[in-house]
C-alpha cells in the first residue's frame, strides 16, 4: 500500500482508531508479535519492563497496540490499561507446557473482568515452528475456549519470528470490529 | 487613568494568572481525558500544565490520585507530539515520589532515550532515573554509560546530572562509570565538561588519594569550561585544607589556584581570589594579588561582581583585617552604593576591622538606611555590631541604643532572634553592660509579638535579675506579662518571678503575693507552676529551691513519658524512680549546632539539613527497641561516641558503640563487610572483658552480604565493684565465610569456613557511664553538698605529665571523665597559669557528681582534683580513673 492511498483512506474514514490490547505470559513473543506488525527489526528485543505502543494503519484502521510486559511483577499492572479496548489480544507460546495452566488462570482473570465484558478475543497460539509445540486445535481445548459464549472469539497459530500467521490474525480482528 | 485603576486591581485579583482559581479535584477528572483515543495533544498538555502547576504550588496530591493520575499520563505515550511528550517526562518526575508503580513507564523511557528523536532523549533520560530504584538500576547501566560519552551534548549533560542524583541510591553502580566520566571529561561542551567533572569527584571524594591525582591531572591540563575551573578550584582548596602544612603536593596545589587569578573569565578569578582569601594557611603575601583582584571588582561598573566582592570581604573581615585595610577607600566608596546590600556589606565590613574611633560615624551612616534593607541584610548588621562589642566593650551604650531601636521597628523573626541573641551575648561577655541590656531586654518584652522569643527573655531576666544591684526593678516587667492573654507568657512570667523569689530572701514576700494571685490563673498550666513555685518558696529550705527552682534536674521528657507509661501499665507498688530517666545532656545541644552547619562546601544537592530533634540517646533509643533481649534491661542512660575498632580501608569495617544501662553495658557492634567475594554469616565480636565483668548474652549477626552493614551486640553486666568497671576489652571478629560470586552474591557452596580478625582493643571509662549536666550556678551546688551529709568527698593531687597546656589538660579530663564544665570554666583566660575548672554529672543509676580541678601551669600540668558524690564508689571511681 502506498503512502497516499493510506493517507486518502485515513482521511476518507478519520476517526476508525482502534486500542488493541496485547496481553500474555512473559517470553511469550508479544513484543515480536508488535514489531512484526509494525515492520520493525526483531532482534534487539528484550523483556518488556513496562509497556510499548505502537500505531499501525491496517485495513482502513488506525490500529493503537499496546503491548504490555508479562512478567509476574507487571501483570498487577494489567488492568490499568484495560478501558476503551477494542479487541483483546492473547498471545501464548505453545510450546510452554510447563506454563499451561498460569496462561490459563491469567486468560480467565481476564475474561471475567467487567472493563473487558463482551470484547473480541484473539488468541496466538504462537511458536508453532518449535517441535513440541501444541497445535492451536489442542491449545484451545486446553484453555477452554470452546466454553467462551459472551464474546466473539478466534485462535490463530502463528510463528512471529517469521510472520506467518499474524497477518491473518489481524484480519480476523478487523473483520469483527467491522460487524459490530 | 481609570483603566490603569482596573488593571492594577486585576493584578491584585491574579487576573494575569489563568491557573489562578484551578482546583485539584477538577484537574484530575480532567486528566481522564488522557484514556481517551485518538489523542488530543493540544488538550492534554493544558491538562498536565495544570498538574504541574499545582504541584509546584505545593498542592498535596494523595499516593492513590497521584498513581490514578500517573497511569492515565501513560497512555499519552501513544501520541508522537513532541511538545506532549515532553510535558509527560515532567509529569512523571513530579509524580514519581508520590505515585506508587512508576515503574511501568520505563521500558518507553529507555526506548525514547536510545531512540533517534534528539528532542526526546535529554529528558528521557532525567525522567527515567528519577523512576529508577537500585534494583532497575543494572537494567539500564548499559545505556547510561553511552549517554554519558553521547555526542549530543545535551544527552551527555542529562546522563552525568542524573547519575550525580543516582549516587544516593546506588553509589556503587554510578562508581563503575568512571571511565566514561572521565571521557566526558575532555568534552568540548562546558557544561558537560562541568558536569563530568562533578560526577568524577564525587565518585572519589572519599578517597583522598584519588582526589589528589585527579586535580594533580586536571590541573595539568587546560580545562575550557570557566564552570569546571571554578570546580577544581574549589576541589584543590579543599584539599590543600585538609592536608594542612603537611602536604607534599601543597605548593603546586597554591600555585594552580593562585595561576587561576589571571585567568581570562572573571567567574574563575572571583573564585580564586575567594579560596584564596579563605585558606588558613595563606601567608599574607600570597594574599596580595587575591586581595588586588577583590579591590579591582570594587570598582566594576557590574553590581553581581561588587557584591561578590565585598561580601567576600565581609567574611574574611576577622581573620584577614590587614588585607581588607587596603581595600577601606574602595569600601567607603561602596558605602553609597546605590544597592543597599552592597551598602550594608560594605559597612560592616569598615566596622568589623575599623578602630574604635570610627564605630559612631559608621554607626550613623547605617542608621540613614537600614529601614530601607532586606532583614536577611539587617542580621548581617546586627552580627558585625555584636563583633564590634564584643572588640570594644567600652562602646557598648553606643551599640546597645542602636540595637534598642532596631528592637522597636518592625521586623521578622529570624531579626528579631539575632537582636536579641547579640544583646545576651554582650550581657554574658560584659558586665558593665548588664544592666542596660536588660533594661532593653525588659523594654522590647512589654511589646513583643513572638511569643519564643519572650519567653526566652523572661527566662534570662529570671537567671540574671536576681544577681543585678536592684533586682526588685525587674519584677513589675515580668508581673506585667502575668497580665497578657497567651498563656505561654503568664507561664514564663511565673517560673521567672520564682527565680527571684528563690534567690532573693527580701522580696519572697511579694513574690509569694504574686505567686497567690496566678494561682487563679485559668490556664491549667499556669496554675500548677505557680501552685508548686509558691509551695516550694513557702518551705524556707535552701537546698530544695536548689534542686528545684534555680537549678532543677534536666532529665529527657520524651523518656520520662515513656517511662511513666511503662510503669503505669506494670505494678504500681513499687514508687517511680526519677532517677531512673536518662539526662539530657548539655552536648546534644552543641551536637545540633555541629551538624547543622557541616556541609560538603562543594556539591549541595541534599538541600538544608535539618536540625537533628532527638539527643543522641533518643536516636538509639529507636534503634535499640528493635532488639527484644535489650528491653529488660530498664532505660537507656548514656549512649557512647562511635569508636573505630579497624584502621580504614580494611577488608572489615567495625565500630563500636557503648551503651550503659543502670546494671548493664551493651556494646554495639555495626560491622561492613567490604568483600565482594566473600560473604558472611553468623557474624559476632567475641569480647574479652576486664576483671569483674559478666557476660550475659551475645546477639550475632545472622548475616553480612558485600556492602552491607550488620549489627551485633553483647550484653555484659557491670561489675559490682565499681572500680572495676573501668578497664581495656580484647576484641575479636568471628564469622563463618562462604565464597561467593561477586556480582550475584550467591555463595558458590553451602559450606563455609570459620575466621577471625582481630580488632583494637575497646575501653571503657568513666564517661561511658556519666552524663553531662549543666550547672548555672556551680557553686551554689557545690556549698549546699558541702553541708548536706549525704556527699562523699575524695581528694588528690597528681601531675598530668602529658599535657603542656591548660587548655589541653582541661579537654582532657572532661572528656575522660565524661562531666560538664560549668559556669564557663572550661575557658581560660589568656596569659593565666592558675585554673579553677568546675564539673558536674551523674552517675548511671543516679548518683550526683561535682568535681573541681584546680590546675597549675609550670612545666607540666599539676591538677588536685576533690570530687563530691552522692555515693562513695563513684567519687572514689572517679579519683582511681584519672590516675
Ligand atoms: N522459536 C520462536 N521463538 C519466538 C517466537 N516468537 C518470539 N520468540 C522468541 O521468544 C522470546 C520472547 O519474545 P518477546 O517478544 O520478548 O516476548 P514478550 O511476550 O514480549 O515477553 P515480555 O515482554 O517479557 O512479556 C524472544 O527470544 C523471541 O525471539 C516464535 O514464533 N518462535
Ligand atoms: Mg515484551
Amino acid at each position: 500500500m502506498g503512502l497516499l492511498s493510506i493517507l486518502r483512506k485515513l482521511r476518507s474514514s478519520p476517526e476508525k482508531e482502534l486500542r488493541l490490547l496485547l496481553l500474555g505470559l512473559d517470553n511469550a513473543g508479544k513484543t515480536t508479535i508488535l514489531k512484526m506488525l509494525a515492520a520493525e527489526d526483531i532482534n534487539h528485543i528484550t523483556p518488556t519492563a513496562g509497556f510499548n505502543i505502537k500505531s499501525v494503519i491496517a485495513d482502513g484502521f488506525k490500529l493503537n497496540v499496546w503491548d504490555i510486559g508479562g512478567q509476574r511483577k507487571i501483570r498487577p499492572y494489567w488492568k490499568n490499561y484495560f478501558e476503551n479496548t477494542d479487541i483483546l489480544i492473547y498471545v501464548v507460546d505453545s510450546a510452554d507446557k510447563k506454563r499451561l495452566e498460569e496462561t490459563g488462570i491469567e486468560l480467565y482473570e481476564l475474561l471475567g473482568d467487567e472493563k473487558l465484558q463482551a470484547i473480541p478475543l484473539l488468541v496466538y497460539a504462537n511458536k508453532q515452528d518449535l517441535p513440541n509445540s501444541l497445535p492451536a486445535s489442542d491449545l484451545a481445548q486446553a484453555l477452554g475456549l470452546p466454553t467462551i459464549k459472551d464474546r466473539a472469539w478466534q485462535i490463530q497459530s502463528c510463528v512471529a519470528i517469521q510472520g506467518t500467521g499474524v497477518k491473518e490474525g489481524m484480519e480476523w480482528a478487523c473483520k469483527t470490529i467491522k460487524k459490530k | 487613568m481609570s483603566s490603569f485603576k482596573r488593571e492594577k486591581k486585576e493584578e491584585e485579583d491574579g487576573g494575569g494568572n489563568p491557573f489562578q482559581n484551578i482546583e485539584k479535584t477538577t484537574v484530575l477528572q480532567e486528566a481522564r481525558t488522557f484514556n481517551e483515543t485518538p489523542v488530543n495533544p493540544r488538550k492534554c498538555t493544558h491538562i498536565l500544565t495544570k498538574i504541574l502547576y499545582l504541584l509546584n504550588q505545593g498542592e498535596q496530591f494523595g499516593s492513590t490520585e497521584a498513581t490514578e493520575a500517573f497511569f492515565a499520563m501513560t497512555k499519552l505515550f501513544q501520541s508522537k507530539d513532541v511538545i506532549l511528550r515532553r510535558m509527560v517526562y515532567l509529569g512523571i518526575k513530579e509524580l514519581s515520589s508520590i505515585a506508587d508503580d512508576v515503574i511501568i513507564v520505563t521500558s518507553s523511557l529507555t526506548k525514547d532515550m536510545t531512540g533517534k528523536e534528539d528532542l526526546y532523549r535529554a529528558a528521557a533520560i532525567r525522567a527515567l532515573c528519577s523512576i529508577t530504584d537500585s534494583t532497575m538500576l543494572q537494567a539500564i547501566e548499559r545505556y547510561m554509560k553511552q549517554a554519558i560519552v553521547d555526542r549530543n551534548p545535551a544527552v551527555s549533560s542529562a546522563a552525568l546530572v542524573s547519575s550525580l542524583h543516582m549516587t544516593k541510591i546506588a553509589g556503587d553502580v554510578v562508581k563503575r562509570w568512571v571511565n566514561e566520566a572521565q571521557e566526558a571529561v575532555n568534552s568540548d561542551n562546558i557544561m558537560v565538561q562541568y558536569h563530568a567533572l562533578g560526577v568524577l569527584y564525587h565518585i572519589r571524594k572519599s578517597d583522598r588519594l584519588a582526589v589528589t591525582k585527579l586535580v594533580a591531572k586536571l590541573t595539568r591540563m587546560s580545562l575550557k569550561s570557566p564552570y569546571a575551573v571554578c570546580m577544581l578550584i574549589r576541589i584543590t582548596a579543599k584539599l590543600l585544607e585538609e592536608e594542612g602544612d603537611s602536604g607534599s603536593s601543597n605548593n603546586h596545589l597554591f600555585e594552580f589556584i593562585d595561576s587561576c587569578l589571571r585567568h581570562k573569565s572573571e567567574m574563575v578569578t572571583y573564585e580564586a581570589a575567594h579560596a584564596i582569601v579563605n585558606l588558613k594557611r595563606t601567608s599574607s603575601r600570597e594574599l596580595a594579588p587575591a586581595i588586588s583582584i577583590l579591590q579591582l571588582f570594587c570598582s566594576s561598573p557590574k553590581p553581581t561582581l561588587r557584591f561578590a566582592a565585598v561580601r567576600t570581604l565581609n567574611q574574611v573581615a576577622i581573620s584577614h583585617p590587614a588585607a581588607v585595610t587596603a581595600c577601606n577607600i574602595d569600601l567607603e566608596n561602596l558605602i553609597s552604593d546605590s544597592n543597599r546590600s552592597i551598602a550594608t556589606l560594605a559597612i560592616t565590613t569598615l566596622l568589623k576591622t575599623g578602630g574604635e574611633s570610627s564605630v559612631e560615624r559608621l554607626m550613623k551612616q547605617i542608621s540613614m538606611f537600614v529601614s530601607e534593607i532586606s532583614d536577611e541584610f539587617k542580621v548581617v548588621v546586627v552580627q558585625a555590631i555584636r563583633a564590634l562589642a564584643l572588640k570594644f566593650p567600652r562602646k557598648h551604650s553606643v551599640l546597645m541604643n542602636f540595637l534598642s531601636a532596631m528592637l522597636r521597628e518592625e521586623g521578622g523573626f529570624d531579626y528579631k532572634a539575632s537582636i536579641a541573641d547579640t544583646i545576651i551575648t554582650i550581657i554574658e561577655d560584659n558586665p558593665d553592660a548588664k544592666e542596660t541590656g536588660l533594661a532593653h531586654l525588659c523594654e522590647f518584652i512589654e511589646d513583643c509579638e513572638h511569643t519564643s522569643l519572650a519567653v526566652r527573655i523572661l527566662h534570662l531576666l529570671g537567671k540574671e535579675g536576681p544577681r543585678t544591684k536592684q533586682p526588685s526593678r525587674y519584677i513589675r516587667f515580668i508581673y506585667n506579662r502575668v497580665l497578657l492573654e497567651d498563656p505561654r507568657f503568664r507561664a514564663g512570667a511565673v517560673s521567672a518571678m520564682a527565680q527571684f523569689g528563690a534567690t532573693c530572701p527580701d522580696l519572697l514576700e511579694n513574690i509569694q503575693v504574686l505567686l497567690t494571685r496566678c494561682q487563679m490563673d485559668p490556664d491549667d498550666e499556669v496554675r500548677d507552676r505557680a501552685t508548686y513555685y509558691s509551695n516550694i518558696l513557702s518551705r524556707q529550705d535552701k537546698s530544695l529551691y536548689n534542686n528545684y527552682i534555680i537549678e532543677p534536674m534536666k532529665i529527657s521528657i520524651s523518656a520520662l513519658e515513656r517511662s511513666l507509661q511503662e510503669y503505669i501499665q506494670g505494678d504500681t507498688e513499687e514508687s517511680f524512680d526519677i532517677k531512673s530517666i536518662p539526662v539530657v545532656s548539655p552536648l546534644a545541644a552543641e551536637e545540633i549546632q555541629t551538624t547543622a552547619q557541616k556541609t560538603d562546601g562543594m556539591l549541595s544537592s541534599t538541600g538544608p539539613s535539618k536540625p537533628v530533634q532527638a539527643s543522641r540517646e533518643e536516636n538509639y533509643i529507636k534503634e535499640l527497641s528493635n532488639v527484644p533481649e535489650l528491653q529488660q534491661l530498664g532505660p537507656l542512660f548514656k549512649s557512647s561516641d562511635v569508636v573505630e575498632l579497624t584502621e580504614s580501608e580494611t577488608e572489615f569495617v567495625v565500630r563500636c558503640i557503648k551503651h550503659s544501662y543502670t546494671k548493664h553495658l551493651v556494646l554495639q557492634f555495626n560491622c561492613t563487610n567490604t568483600l565482594s567475594d566473600l560473604l558472611l554469616e553468623n557474624v559476632r565480636v567475641q569480647v574479652d572483658p576486664s576483671e569483674g565483668y559478666n557476660i550475659v548474652k551475645e546477639i550475632p549477626c545472622p548475616k553480612l552480604p558485600y556492602n552491607e552493614t550488620g549489627t551485633s551486640y553483647i550484653i555484659l553486666q557491670f561489675p559490682n565493684d565499681l572500680s572495676q568497671s573501668v578497664g581495656t576489652f580484647g576484641a575479636v571478629l568471628k564469622f563463618i565465610a562462604k565464597d561467593c560470586d561477586p556480582t550475584t552474591g550467591i555463595p558458590d557452596t553451602d559450606e563455609g569456613y570459620g575466621d577471625e580478625y582481630i580488632l583494637e582493643d575497646l575501653e571503657v571509662t568513666p564517661s561511658d557511664q556519666i552524663q553531662r549536666v549543666s550547672k548555672v550556678n556551680w557553686t551554689a551546688a557545690w556549698d549546699e553538698a558541702t553541708e548536706a551529709n549525704n556527699y562523699s568527698m575524695m581528694n588528690i593531687v597528681f601531675s598530668l605529665s602529658s599535657v603542656s597546656t591548660l587548655e589541653e589538660a582541661i579537654k582532657n579530663v572532661v572528656q575522660y571523665l565524661g562531666l560538664q564544665a560549668a559556669e564557663h570554666s572550661d575557658k581560660v583566660p589568656e596569659g593565666k597559669t592558675v585554673h579553677t575548672l568546675l564539673l558536674a554529672g551523674v552517675f548511671r543509676g543516679g548518683a550526683d557528681i561535682l568535681a573541681q580541678a584546680k590546675l597549675v601551669l609550670s612545666d607540666t600540668v599539676t591538677m588536685e582534683l576533690t570530687v563530691k558524690a552522692t555515693e562513695e564508689s563513684v567519687a572514689e571511681l572517679i579519683v582511681f580513673a584519672i590516675e
